[in-house]
């Protein structure tokens, strides 16, 4: 009555009713017992489908075949899945004193050769025939097989490439992966030049690639990555307290337009005579202050309508355990604009002077900010 | 008899006599059901009327609500007889061709000319509505016009508003009568000068809220990072009643607002009020409370012009580092709003709530401004609030749904404080008006 495969299923199935009891006692979490229950239903369905089934074994209707053919006569042939698994147990050792990454591996180690040797096992038993064991194999695992060893292709493919390309300089990619891609299309034409090609010949040559591919990785990984050269911005300049007149790196590609999308709180100009004003719909332009709310974003936009490079600062006052935070916008061309988000942490009558939008370098230019 | 077979069969029996028994039959044993149905319908309709209807969009008390009235009336006698001629033909169709076992009739497919009189027809109809609805939205956009500027803020759960200070000191259009105004900031209830013409300008701190008082404008999504806009109007003082439109969360349904309309001069006295310096506690309970503010509310909820007696400075709430959103009610006048924590619960017991919701409008801003006496406090629901603000309306106090936001709690949190510190804490919380 009990198949092997039923046998399989319904252990499985009690160990996850085990386990759904272990993890609710020790863990006390409802997903995880919810969890572990939903698999033990699905295996119990399934073991009662394989039950029904006689376990897709023709043995069970051919019972004669059970006695008389090849396949249960004959040892079984060889697997490397039990190395496998070993080998995941080990390293499943091995990560739990080093790194979780090498626990991980392990893990995926002992689920494939389990999945595997089951497959390769019920797959011998099959019937008589050894063609017809490894065609139904093929037809089960097969599906999962290929995506996944795809994906391992593709991921080393891409690791590699990446590895190589972080560690060598911006002239030497260049010239490595030229060079790589000449050599590529010259084997290419070569393959392609000849009528025929043996798929052994073309198996070494993607075999050598790939070992190539993985050791140049290797390599490349071992020796880091190069020295990166890390854009300006102007919060890091704000942080130095060097929002000032001089140009710095933050500026050099600094946009000088803002989408028409962009919706802001307030537009703030600096007018050609060195007077800052605001605007903000529902109010006439004002020269003298802006009500802005507190603990919220706001996006101004800085219009430059003066003759120089200019930009907007703003001092937000004291910011946690720093003494006084400030904000900057890059240096804006005459004419262009730019948007500054602000926003405020204290009321303004909290903050010593109050808030305060500045140009460096044009000392007409104070516009007072209202923070409630 | 299968339905294939059905369609198949040729029959010369005359359909009449076996329609006209059966359809008898069917109507005689279906009456009950059909009595049901219509009383059933009836109930569902005459649900929809109220004698009490605060957010009644049919009653528009604002030129921009009335906009959306004129337009909508016309719309909806139109789409309304559409609907019901197109109700009336599918009935019809049904009833009319509805399986008495005969054979699916001989099948038809295109009729250009019905086609093309169905295409236009509609054009026409939504072309003619384009119309007045392109010339509403419009109008109501309009920003230019503005004599009041009001900033609204929306987060979990409650709207905050602050009033801006214009060029020449004034507020509104209205100039402190004790000279340098300072920013207004309240919550729950946005008080307006009636005849003003006033714009909104609105945000969030959090996620998407939606403001709308259904009697005044149309409502408006307040999105984070964005500023939105949205007149409001009203001749009429009295209290307009909103709810927040666009699901945000826990409490969604315990974030509402109203709008307090006043006449001009009440107004003036609202805003002179507001803007007058902090007033020390007079009785013993209440010094004893303005501490227990100091140590247990201060750090999220503002008053402004309260110095801590131990080192004289000023107390500068930080709701940023405690509040998700980063704000807390400013509390500085509570007691001239008759509502808290996001207008859901009345301040006002409620025969003192009847007297200012049923006031006649020129007797409306006299019994507003009066604000909560000790003799009117709904002290039930603020005890209850004090005792356990979570458990009264939901705001994630569970520790595991703090760690997603850093420890900071959306909204209030549980104080655990004492009934002595909550008496206290009213008796502070009485004065502030």
């Amino acid at each position: 009555m009990f198949t092997t495969g039923s046998k399989l299923l319904l252990g499985s199935t009690a160990l996850a009713v085990v386990f759904a009891i272990v993890y609710g006692v020790t863990a006390q979490g409802t997903l995880g017992v919810f969890g572990l229950l939903s698999a033990a239903v699905a295996l119990g369905l399934i073991a009662g489908i394989n039950i029904y089934s006689g376990d897709a074994n023709v043995s069970v209707d051919d019972t004669a075949a059970a006695t008389v053919a090849a396949a249960a006569r004959q040892a079984p042939t060889g697997s490397p899945w039990p190395v496998v698994g070993v080998a995941g147990i080990a390293l499943v050792m091995i990560g739990l004193v080093t790194t979780s990454m090498v626990t991980v591996i392990g893990l995926v180690a002992i689920l494939a050769a389990v999945i595997e040797w089951m497959l390769q096992a019920w797959s011998e038993h099959g019937s008589a025939d050894e063609a017809y064991n490894g065609e139904i194999r093929a037809r089960l695992a097969n599906p999962l097989e290929m995506p996944i060893l795809a994906t391992i292709f593709a991921a080393i493919v891409i690791l590699g490439f990446s590895r190589i390309m972080l560690a060598l300089s911006k002239v030497g990619t260049v010239v490595a992966f030229s060079v790589i891609a000449a050599v590529v299309l010259f084997i290419a034409f070569l393959m392609a030049a000849k009528t025929a090609v043996a798929s052994r010949t073309l198996g070494g040559v993607v075999a050598i690639g790939v070992i190539a591919l993985v050791a140049g990785g290797a390599v490349a990984a071992v020796s880091g990555e190069r020295d990166m050269h890390v854009i300006e911005t102007t919060a890091a300049l704000a942080e130095r307290g060097q929002c000032g007149t001089e140009p710095s790196e933050a500026d050099k590609k600094a946009s000088q337009t803002v989408a028409a999308k962009s919706n802001q709180a307030a537009t703030v100009t600096l007018d050609a005579d060195g007077s800052l004003s605001v605007s903000v719909p529902g109010f006439s332009p004002s020269a003298q202050s802006v009500t802005l709310p507190r603990s919220n974003p706001n996006n101004v936009l800085f219009r430059n309508q003066s003759d120089h490079e200019r930009r907007l600062v703003i001092d937000l006052g004291p910011s946690g355990d720093s003494e006084s935070k400030t904000l900057c916008t890059a240096l804006v061309e005459p004419g262009a604009v730019q948007l500054l988000t602000v926003m405020f942490d204290k009321p303004s009558f909290a903050v010593e002077g109050g808030h305060r939008f500045t140009v460096p370098g044009v000392d007409t230019a104070v516009l007072k900010v209202v923070v409630p | 008899m299968t339905f294939h077979e059905r369609t198949n069969v040729q029959t010369s029996e005359p359909m009449t006599s076996v329609a006209s028994v059966s359809s008898d039959q069917i109507s005689r044993s279906r009456r009950p059901v059909l009595a049901l149905g219509a009383v059933i319908g009836a109930g569902v309709v005459a649900s929809s009327c109220a004698a009490q209807a605060p957010q009644d969009t049919w009653s528009p008390a604002g030129e921009n609500a009335q906009m959306i009235h004129n337009l909508q009336w016309p719309i909806f006698a139109v789409a309304g007889i559409v609907g019901l001629i197109v109700f009336a033909a599918v009935g019809y169709a049904v009833w009319k061709f509805r399986d008495r076992g005969q054979p699916i009739p001989e099948q038809t497919h295109g009729k250009p000319a019905l086609e093309i009189a169905l295409t236009i027809l509609p054009a026409v109809i939504l072309a003619v509505i384009a119309v007045p609805t392109v010339s509403t939205i419009f109008a109501l956009a309009d920003t230019t016009d503005t004599e009041c500027v009001v900033n609204v803020t929306g987060q979990q759960w409650w709207w905050e508003y602050d009033y801006p200070i214009a060029d020449d000191g004034s507020i509104c259009g209205f100039m402190p009568t004790a000279g340098n105004a300072s920013p207004i900031i309240t919550s729950g209830q946005m008080v307006l000068p009636v005849g003003t013409k006033v714009l909104v300008r609105g945000t969030s701190r959090d996620v998407i809220h939606s403001y709308w008082i259904p009697r005044l404008n149309g409502k408006k999504d307040m999105v984070p990072g964005r500023v939105h806009y949205l007149r409001l109007e009203t001749d009429t003082p009295g209290i307009y009643a909103g709810q927040c439109t666009e699901f945000c969360g826990l409490s969604h349904a315990n974030m509402r607002m109203e709008v307090i309309a006043l006449e001009r001069a009440d107004f003036q006295k609202w805003l002179d009020n507001e803007l007058k310096p902090y007033q020390a506690p007079e009785t013993a309970a209440a010094k004893a409370g303005e501490t227990v503010f100091i140590q247990q509310c201060a750090r999220c909820h503002q008053i402004n012009g309260l110095v801590d007696p131990i080192n004289g400075e000023l107390v500068v709430s930080a709701p940023d580092q405690f509040v998700w959103s980063g704000a807390a009610p400013n509390l500085t006048n509570l007691m001239m709003r008759n509502t808290f924590a996001g207008a859901t619960w009345d301040l006002l017991s409620p025969q003192c709530r009847a007297r200012v919701w049923e006031a006649a409008p020129e007797e409306f801003g006299e019994r507003f401004l009066e604000g909560v006496t000790p003799e009117c406090l709904n002290t039930v629901d603020l005890r209850e609030w004090l005792r356990n603000s979570p458990a009264k309306k939901p705001m994630y106090a569970d520790a595991e749904m703090l760690e997603v936001t850093d420890g900071k709690t959306r909204g209030m949190p549980y104080l655990a404080l004492s009934e002595d510190q909550i008496d206290l804490l009213i008796a502070y919380l009485l004065e502030r008006k």
